[in-house]
Parts: C-alpha cells; sequence; structure tokens
C-alpha cells in the first residue's frame, strides 16, 4: 500500500519569523570580506606571475 | 498544494522528457571526460590519438550544448508554467519544440559519432567550438540548426503563454521565474543572430561544396558573438535555481525580488558585446576593439557580484530563521545533510573561484599569458563544469519528486554524490589551471612536444597525477548520480508518493519594490542592440574587407579518423557495450544495496 508524503523543504525547521526590518546580514558582509582579501591577495600574486616571474611579451627588457 | 506532476501532468511530461535527454546527454558527454583526460596525461591509451579529437567534440557537445540546453527548456517550462499558473497554450506545440531540439541533437550526435569509424565518411571532429578552418559533415550543421529552431520556438512558447497571461492581469507585475525565463531568451534571440549567421551563410553551404572557401576570422567572430553570451544560457537557470530554489531549501527568503531582476536585465544588456574576448590573440582585430570587449567584460562583473551578496544574503536569512547567531555560526545550522543545499552551496563556492580565474581570462594582458592553455578548461570546469553541472545535479534531488511524484531514493547517498563531484574537481580543475601557467597547450591529445614544462610550484608530473585522480572521482561522482537517478526517477523500492509541495516563499522585498521599467524588455533589447552595434560593427567590417565575405581561398581541413579502438568496424562495439552494461547493472544493484 502506497504511503503519501509532502516534498521535503525543510519548512518546519523554521523557528522564528525575520521580517525585512530586522534583517541584517553580517554573515553575509563577513563572507563578502573574506572573499575580497582573497581576490586581493590573488592579484598581488598576479603581479609576481605576470611581471616578475618570467620574461612576457608584455614586457621588454 | 498538490505537487507539480498532479497539478499539471502534460507539462510535466514535456518537463521529464527534457530532463531525460539532458540527462543521456551528461552520461554520454561524461563517459568522454576520463577516457580523453587519462590519454592526455598519458597514463592510459585505449584510443589513437586522432580519436581524440572525436572525444572532445563528443564530450563538448553532448555536456554545453545538450546536457545543459535541454535541461534548462525543462527547468523553465516549469517556472513559466508553475509560475503564472497556466498550463502550456498548446501542449502539442510545446512537443513540437522540444521534438524539434532532439531530432536536432540526434543529427548532430551521429554526425559526431561517425568519426568512430571508417564505414562512413560522416564526421564532425571540429570541437564545440566549430569554427573554420575545421569542417563537419553538413549533418552536423543542419542538426545543430535544428536544435537552435527549437529552443527559439520554446521561448515562443513561453512569451505567448506570458502574453495571454498579461490580457488576463492587467496592471500585475510579471511572476520573477517568468521574467527571469523572458529576459533569459531575449538574451538568447540577440546572441544566436551569430551562430546562425555563421552555419547559414557560411559553414553550411562550404560543407555542402556551394562555396569553396570562407573566411576563417569571420566564421571565429560570429562564433564567439555566440560563443560567450552561450555560458549565460548555461548559467542564468542555475542563478534563477540560486535565487528562488536555494533560500527556499536554506529555510530563508529571496532578500530583494527587484536585485534579482536587475541582475537578469544586466545580463540581457551585456551579454553579446563581450566575445571578443575570446579573441584576444586573433590578428585581423584592432586592439581598440579588444579594450572595448575587455571593458564590457569586467562590467559584467557586477551582475555576478550581486547575485554573491543576495544569495548568500538570502541563505543567512534562511540560518537566521533557523535559530542560527554570530558572524559565521549561523553557517553551521544550514541543512548541510540535504544533497541539494550542500550541492548548491558547493556550486557557489567553487564558482567564486571561477570569477577569479575568469578575470585574469578577460584582462587583456593576463589572457596573453594563458591563452590556449589548460589554465582556461580549468576555469570552464568550474563555470559550466562545477557551477552548472553540481547546480543541476543538485537541484535533481528538490526537484525531480516535484515532477515525477515519487521521493528521492537516499539523501545520504545524494550527498556523497555532490561531496565527491566537489573534491574530485577541486584536484582536477586546480591542477588543469596550475599546468596551464606552466604553459602546456589545449586541445591536444599529446600536449608535450619534446619541451619540459615546469611548474611555478611542485612538478608537472604530480598535477599530472592530480588531474588523473579528479577525474577518476568525478567518474565515480557521475555514476552515483545515475544510480540514484534511476532509482528516484521510477520510484524503484519505494512505496511513498510525493502528494503535496509546499509553495515558494516570497522575497523579503517583493516585486512592488521593483521599479516598473525593469519590464519595459523593448528598452533593455534596444541598449543591447545599440551595444552589439557599437562592439560589433567595424570589426566585423573591416574583417570583411580585408579578408572578403568567403575568405581569402581557405580549404577545409578534415580530421584525419583513425576508427576507436582500433576496429574497422562497429560489430566488437556491440560485444563491448552488453559487457558494459552487465557490469553496470551489476555496480548499481550492489551500491544500492549497500546504500539503501
Amino acid at each position: 500500500m502506497a504511503t503519501e508524503q509532502p516534498a521535503a523543504d525543510h519548512t518546519d525547521d523554521i523557528q522564528r519569523e525575520i521580517g525585512h526590518d530586522e534583517y541584517n546580514p553580517v554573515g553575509t558582509l563577513a563572507l563578502v570580506f573574506i572573499y575580497f582579501v582573497i581576490v586581493s591577495m590573488l592579484w598581488i600574486f598576479v603581479y609576481f606571475v605576470e611581471f616578475l616571474g618570467r620574461i612576457s611579451p608584455m614586457v621588454v627588457f | 498544494m498538490g505537487v507539480f506532476a498532479d497539478r499539471y501532468p502534460d507539462e510535466a511530461k514535456v518537463v521529464r522528457a527534457a530532463l531525460a535527454s539532458s540527462f543521456l546527454a551528461l552520461l554520454i558527454g561524461g563517459a568522454m571526460g576520463p577516457l580523453q583526460t587519462l590519454h592526455r596525461i598519458d597514463y592510459l591509451r585505449i584510443m589513437p590519438s586522432e580519436s581524440y579529437y572525436t572525444v572532445l567534440t563528443l564530450h563538448g557537445v553532448a555536456l554545453v550544448i545538450l546536457f545543459t540546453i535541454f535541461f534548462l527548456v525543462g527547468f523553465y517550462q516549469w517556472a513559466v508554467t508553475d509560475s503564472l499558473d497556466r498550463p502550456a497554450e498548446d501542449i502539442r506545440f510545446t512537443w513540437l519544440w522540444y521534438g524539434l531540439m532532439s531530432l536536432g541533437a540526434l543529427m548532430a550526435s551521429l554526425a559526431i559519432l561517425g568519426g568512430f569509424t571508417d564505414a562512413t565518411d560522416i564526421s564532425a571532429s571540429v570541437l564545440f567550438t566549430f569554427y573554420a578552418p575545421l569542417e563537419a559533415h553538413w549533418l552536423f550543421y543542419v542538426g545543430l540548426t535544428t536544435f537552435i529552431i527549437g529552443t527559439w520556438l520554446a521561448g515562443a512558447d513561453w512569451f505567448r503563454s506570458w502574453w495571454n497571461w498579461k490580457k488576463e492581469n492587467k496592471g500585475e507585475k510579471t511572476p520573477l521565474r517568468t521574467f527571469m525565463v523572458l529576459t533569459t531568451m531575449l538574451m538568447w534571440y540577440l546572441a544566436t543572430i551569430g551562430v546562425a549567421s555563421a552555419v547559414l551563410f557560411f559553414l553550411l553551404p562550404w560543407s555542402l561544396g556551394i562555396v569553396d572557401s570562407v573566411n576563417p576570422l569571420l566564421t571565429r567572430t560570429l562564433f564567439w558573438y555566440f560563443g560567450h553570451p552561450v555560458v549565460y544560457f548555461w548559467l542564468l537557470p542555475v542563478y534563477m535555481i540560486w535565487y528562488v530554489i536555494l533560500p527556499q531549501i536554506a529555510g530563508g527568503r529571496l532578500f530583494s525580488d527587484a536585485l534579482a531582476r536587475i541582475v537578469f536585465v544586466l545580463f540581457l544588456v551585456l551579454s553579446v558585446p563581450v566575445g571578443i574576448h575570446h579573441q584576444y590573440l586573433d590578428p585581423g582585430i584592432a586592439e581598440g576593439f579588444k579594450f572595448l570587449s575587455a571593458s564590457n567584460t569586467m562590467f559584467l562583473l557586477l551582475p555576478s557580484l550581486l547575485t554573491a551578496f543576495t544569495v548568500v544574503a538570502s541563505i543567512e536569512h534562511g540560518a537566521r530563521q533557523r535559530g542560527g547567531e554570530g558572524y559565521f555560526r549561523w553557517l553551521t545550522v544550514l541543512p548541510w545533510r540535504n544533497p541539494a543545499f550542500t550541492g548548491m552551496a558547493l556550486a557557489g563556492l567553487m564558482f567564486a573561484a571561477a570569477g577569479f580565474s575568469g578575470m585574469v581570462n578577460a584582462g587583456m594582458n593576463l589572457n596573453y599569458l594563458v591563452h590556449n592553455t589548460m589554465w582556461v578548461p580549468g576555469h570552464f570546469h568550474l563555470t559550466v563544469g562545477t557551477a552548472v553541472a553540481l547546480t543541476i545535479m543538485a537541484v535533481t534531488y528538490w526537484f525531480l519528486p516535484r515532477i515525477t511524484g515519487n521521493p528521492i531514493f537516499s539523501m545520504r547517498l545524494g550527498l556523497v554524490q555532490v561531496l565527491t563531484w566537489f573534491v574530485g574537481m577541486v584536484l582536477m580543475s586546480n591542477a588543469m589551471h596550475r599546468v596551464g601557467v606552466g604553459g602546456e597547450p589545449r586541445r591536444t591529445a599529446d600536449p608535450f612536444y619534446d619541451f619540459e614544462f615546469e611548474g611555478v610550484i611542485g612538478s608537472i608530473g604530480e598535477l599530472h597525477l592530480q588531474i588523473g585522480l579528479g577525474a577518476l572521482i568525478l567518474t565515480l561522482s557521475l555514476v552515483l548520480f545515475f544510480i540514484h537517478l534511476i532509482f528516484s526517477w521510477f520510484g524503484i523500492s519505494s512505496t511513498t508518493k510525493i502528494t503535496s509541495e509546499a509553495a515558494i516563499r516570497k522575497p523579503l522585498s517583493g516585486k512592488e519594490h521593483a521599479p516598473a521599467v525593469l519590464e519595459n524588455f523593448r528598452l533593455w533589447v534596444a541598449i543591447a542592440a545599440v551595444l552589439i552595434v557599437l562592439v560589433y560593427t567595424i570589426p566585423i567590417a573591416s574583417i570583411i574587407v580585408d579578408g572578403g565575405l568567403f575568405g581569402p581561398d581557405v580549404a577545409p581541413v578534415r580530421p584525419d579518423h583513425a576508427p576507436l579502438f582500433g576496429l574497422s568496424g562497429l560489430s566488437l562495439s556491440t560485444e563491448w557495450l552488453v559487457a558494459g552494461a552487465a557490469g553496470a547493472v551489476g555496480a548499481i544493484a550492489a551500491i544500492a544495496g549497500v546504500l539503501r
């Protein structure tokens, strides 16, 4: 005999409703800041790869 | 409310058919992956190097054209029907475009498969980037054209639904999902002008022998006119999933409806006038126009960065509603045991990394360093190979019960599947980027020549090991996905029926706050058209003036073919197929038995 159930959606896990005005996405700010730091560091690394690591067509010594 | 499959049984059938085509292409294209990877790094060579290009074409076309676009049309059909809450206008027309797409896909696939045997002169080993002077059999071009006409009709079908909905709902703003579908399709109409002109005016007459020669730079430019926006055609359904479904699974609400609409409008405006950034190394296009495309491409980072904010903020909202606290602790209360959530979150994480390697590709000077190296396949295995493919696989764990009425076979197996994809791709893609920086070329079966490549850190041999290992883990993940898919789709070993689903929760800032001008599609298409004219008119005119419309007498290049596995016919392949199928059935039964 087939049993019936709803599609899983985690609606039951919600403990409180947070509206537009009460919500401040500070966690998102923290993660975006970390991404910004990583990308900045990678750009500094690219400077070494591109300009100092080899004689590239863009830099004529 | 009732499950989609019960509310709209006819439309659900089309959605299932499109998804079945999509996953069949994933299976075929995915199976080519390990074959070419292991060949390239010289670990396992079971085919002659000439077949590498046929395998690579099948891998590319099956995955980035058939898998992604068949999924898109199925998913968008659901999005339009569900969000407008109205059936398809004429289900026979809906089946017509699906039929055309399938017919086109079949023709293009047969043309590519012809490259594996010398029993026929049909072949299309021209790679996914099928511009001249590589020439395919006409069946390939006719197949692709038929496929694309199918997608145009699909767009027309959705516009027709929207127009009729508008008549009955005067003054109301278009529901978000339908808005996303329409902007994507408008972008697609603009983008496919390039590939349609390349195929209909040049490549097809050339392959039929009507014209003797084509201008390769012209067909390249027309291809890339389409070749960059097509990546957003893969990506935009994934963005819809991240905006609409991911917050739903996280227990939250979309942060801002207006922001989501602005992102889609920006993609409509900016996707096309950037294609020349794939041609930084092409002689015959002036540097100034390359720079224009470079700056347009940097503007395209804006909608992706807006998406990063909106999607993460919407997930965080879910975490806060589930009781999450602090700057980082909220991350721990998210539903990480749900493969749909974890898969999409990891896909998004990889997309953030891809954003960086994409900035390198888009920058004119840095592009010279990585152009035509393995860096570029490393990049797009993060974007289409993970952000898109992993999201599609992950969302299946959410989507399938809604369109089949059957429950997911095993969430645990799903979780293992998405995690193995992530781990495999971290290994493979990272190492591909690094051998690329070391100078190893792409698009070749034998990348070594007599040259010793050097990695910046670590040896090339070690990186090849990572690429091979990554590819094998990805193959394992794909096998798990298909086992799971078959068991879930057909409800094998389950007596439960899914009969109801929760409605998509309203955004925190709803559509009433979205500016009315966003609905003015004519305005956005006009701006996009002006940008395209500005960026492309002079370069294309100068290409034609320099090389002639039909080129400076360029003879076609039809790559030599050696039959796969050294077989001259296909007779032995049947035995391989039977043995493979028997092995697969055994493996499915064994793994299902262990994990159930």
